[in-house]
């Protein structure tokens, strides 16, 4: 598989400069923490949080293509220093070839359509509850098939993936593929429900032809509302994942669960209003005081100062303030102020 | 909970202000094949009505649906129907498109004035913009390397000349793919071995329109989708029109708005 993300990503740079409508869109995140920790300032830091580096090339009407690398100033998954680089996407969608209308046959480094991730567009900092509390990574390898439903009544995907995300590779990879199907369903506008549902593991069944006891099963569920009216929209989401050893009999079966709320109100084109609270359990059977639980307020605001033609902001001030409270006895909160300011320019090569 | 409920109640109390009724102020955008129209319905209308304004901008098809998907203008201009992703879309952010024709058109192939090929068939057509054919002599004109105009992908009237004509086949490499109907009329006028494709209001007498399958693009030939590449022209708005939106569409879709379509080289809808 990742031979032929390689080749293809190979594939989509080299035909992107000899393609008629080849789209071209750079994402940058300038972005100020200032954090405190029981009266003490435990960060006060300027960074390039992300920058995102987008070609587009489509190859006639029926075949199009995404390659998108991001670059970072620093990353807690790895000890980056100064600046780092990792590919995020590198697929094709194939439109038209099956019999399915409306449907799209993707394959590579695709979009997680786990919960709201695929399509979260961080109307407030903080990343997506899927990505923050490591239910599913933003993109993974692998093939599926996505489309919309007739008359605006929703869309589906369902899709096959390594299941480790599209930062592991090599030996980091079991051998096991693993199953995602998401539905959405709009049957009045503003009002959409859907979920996810998705079977993934970790480590191989078997080493050596014995039972592997560091085999883990995750079997999670996404459940999904959003209600809109108006300039004003709600978006709902419960999130679940057990996890399971299956070869390890001392292991007890755990239950994580998320449940998120993310209001938005438009005041003008220029400025809206955000929130957002996260109930993180990090073990269902466990107390809350011992297991680790916290929940995550944030409060704030985003103005556009620039849009597009399309209507999308292309230059905007995000201001968050975000309260991380966890449950343990005697714990003090974490508190942050970020100010990040986000600027997108595109074009069309050729 | 509590503080969910809390905030909830907060921005519903900021809510109420931004619901409060607008003021005599109609925003349009989105496709330029229906630009022409808006303006001048606009214009009248407005002599009509001191106390109303309306701004009219252009910038596609594409650009007028997401204009009423985001809510930024009340009404969406657009030479194509909304595609099910924009539909979609819109129904998720609590938009109900609805389709308002206003016009008929056809898209007119254009030639080099100089150029006596008369007409084509939709194959040939086909064949011209995916590269199969790349001179004139072949469909028994000049000996002239055929140079290829296209609308850019984002605009509705190449979504509707890509359906009908193309078929999802990709336009060939090195065609010109221009942003407006006058950009390729202007093109098309001053390139010899030129073709191109525009609306029928953008037709003129510097250029040579070509019979397709044998039928010429006309207002009898149109309304009756007789011509191949026959279309609707739609206004969209949130919902069926309401206020002084609806008022706006009764006035372009009566006798007077009607001849209006026609004096811009459209075709009225009855």
């Amino acid at each position: 598989m990742k031979k032929v993300v390689l080749l293809m990503a190979l594939l989509i740079l080299a035909t992107a400069f000899l393609n008629a409508a080849t789209k071209m869109k750079m994402e940058l995140w300038n972005r100020w923490t200032y954090e405190m920790y029981d009266g003490d300032v435990t960060k006060n830091e300027l960074s390039l949080q992300r920058g995102y580096f987008r070609l587009e090339p489509t190859f006639g009407s029926n075949i199009s293509g995404r390659f998108n690398v991001d670059f970072f100033s620093s990353d807690k998954d790895s000890d980056t220093d100064g600046a780092g680089l990792k590919i995020k996407y590198a697929y094709l969608d194939f439109k038209n070839l099956l019999p399915l209308k409306e449907a799209t046959l993707t394959v590579g480094l695709m979009k997680t359509y786990f919960g709201t991730i695929y399509e979260y567009e961080y109307v407030v900092i903080e990343k997506d509850p899927s990505d923050l509390y490591k239910f599913a990574a933003s993109a993974d390898y692998g093939f599926g098939i996505s489309g919309y439903f007739p008359k605006g009544f929703g869309n589906y995907a369902i899709a096959v993936y390594n299941g480790e995300g599209y930062k592991y590779t090599g030996s980091k990879i079991n051998i096991a593929l693993n199953p995602l199907v998401n539905i959405r369903i709009t049957p009045v506008p503003g009002v959409t429900v859907g979920g996810s549902y998705f079977m993934k593991n970790k480590n191989n069944d078997q080493v050596d032809g014995e039972d592997n006891p560091s085999r883990e099963d995750y079997t999670q569920f996404a459940g999904v509302m959003k209600l809109a009216y108006g300039p004003a929209s709600i978006l709902g989401q419960f999130l679940q994942k057990t996890t399971d050893k299956p070869h390890d009999d001392a292991y007890e079966e755990k239950t994580e669960q998320v449940i998120s709320v993310l209001p938005v109100f438009k005041i003008n084109e220029k400025f809206e209003i955000v929130g957002r609270y996260d109930m993180y359990d990090k073990n269902t059977d466990v107390d809350d005081e011992e297991d680790g639980s916290y929940d995550i307020m944030i409060g704030g605001c985003n103005y556009n100062i620039m849009r597009d033609e399309k209507n999308v902001p292309t230059l905007f001030v995000q201001v968050n303030f975000e309260r991380i409270d966890y449950k343990a006895e005697d714990s003090k909160p974490v508190d942050q102020l970020m100010v990040q300011l986000r600027w997108i320019f595109s074009g069309v090569i050729n | 909970m509590r503080r969910i409920i809390a905030l909830i109640a907060v921005l519903t109390m900021v809510a109420v202000p931004v619901f409060a009724g607008k003021d005599n102020k109609i925003t349009i955008s989105g496709s330029t094949t229906v630009l022409p129209i808006a303006q001048a319905c606009a214009e009248i209308f407005m002599d009509m009505n001191p106390e109303v304004n309306i701004s009219v901008r252009g910038g596609g098809s594409s650009v007028g649906i997401a204009a009423i998907i985001a809510g930024t203008a009340d009404i969406g201009d657009a030479s194509r129907h909304i595609n099910t992703k924009e539909l979609n879309q819109a129904r998720e952010n609590g938009v109900n498109p609805y389709e308002n024709i206003v016009a008929n058109d056809g898209i007119a192939v254009v030639i080099h004035k100089n150029n006596p090929v008369h007409a084509l068939t939709l194959a040939q057509l086909k064949d011209i913009y995916t590269g199969n054919i790349q001179n004139w002599k072949d469909l028994g004109g000049p000996n002239l390397p055929i140079v290829v105009i296209s609308r850019d992908v984002s605009s509705g009237t190449f979504e509707v000349f890509n359906t009908i004509v193309l078929q999802n086949e990709k336009v060939l490499d090195g065609s010109l793919m221009l942003a407006s109907n006058n950009a390729v009329a202007t093109t098309t006028a001053e390139t010899p071995g030129a073709i191109g494709y525009i609306g029928l209001g953008y037709l003129n007498d510097n250029l040579n329109t070509v019979q397709i399958e044998g039928i010429m693009p006309s207002k009898q030939t149109i309304q009756s989708m007789e011509y191949p590449i026959s279309r609707t022209l739609h206004m969209y708005t949130n919902g069926a029109p309401k206020g002084l939106v609806k008022e706006f569409i009764d006035f372009i879709l009566s006798v007077e708005g009607q001849e209006i379509v026609e004096e811009q080289g459209f075709i009225s809808v009855d």
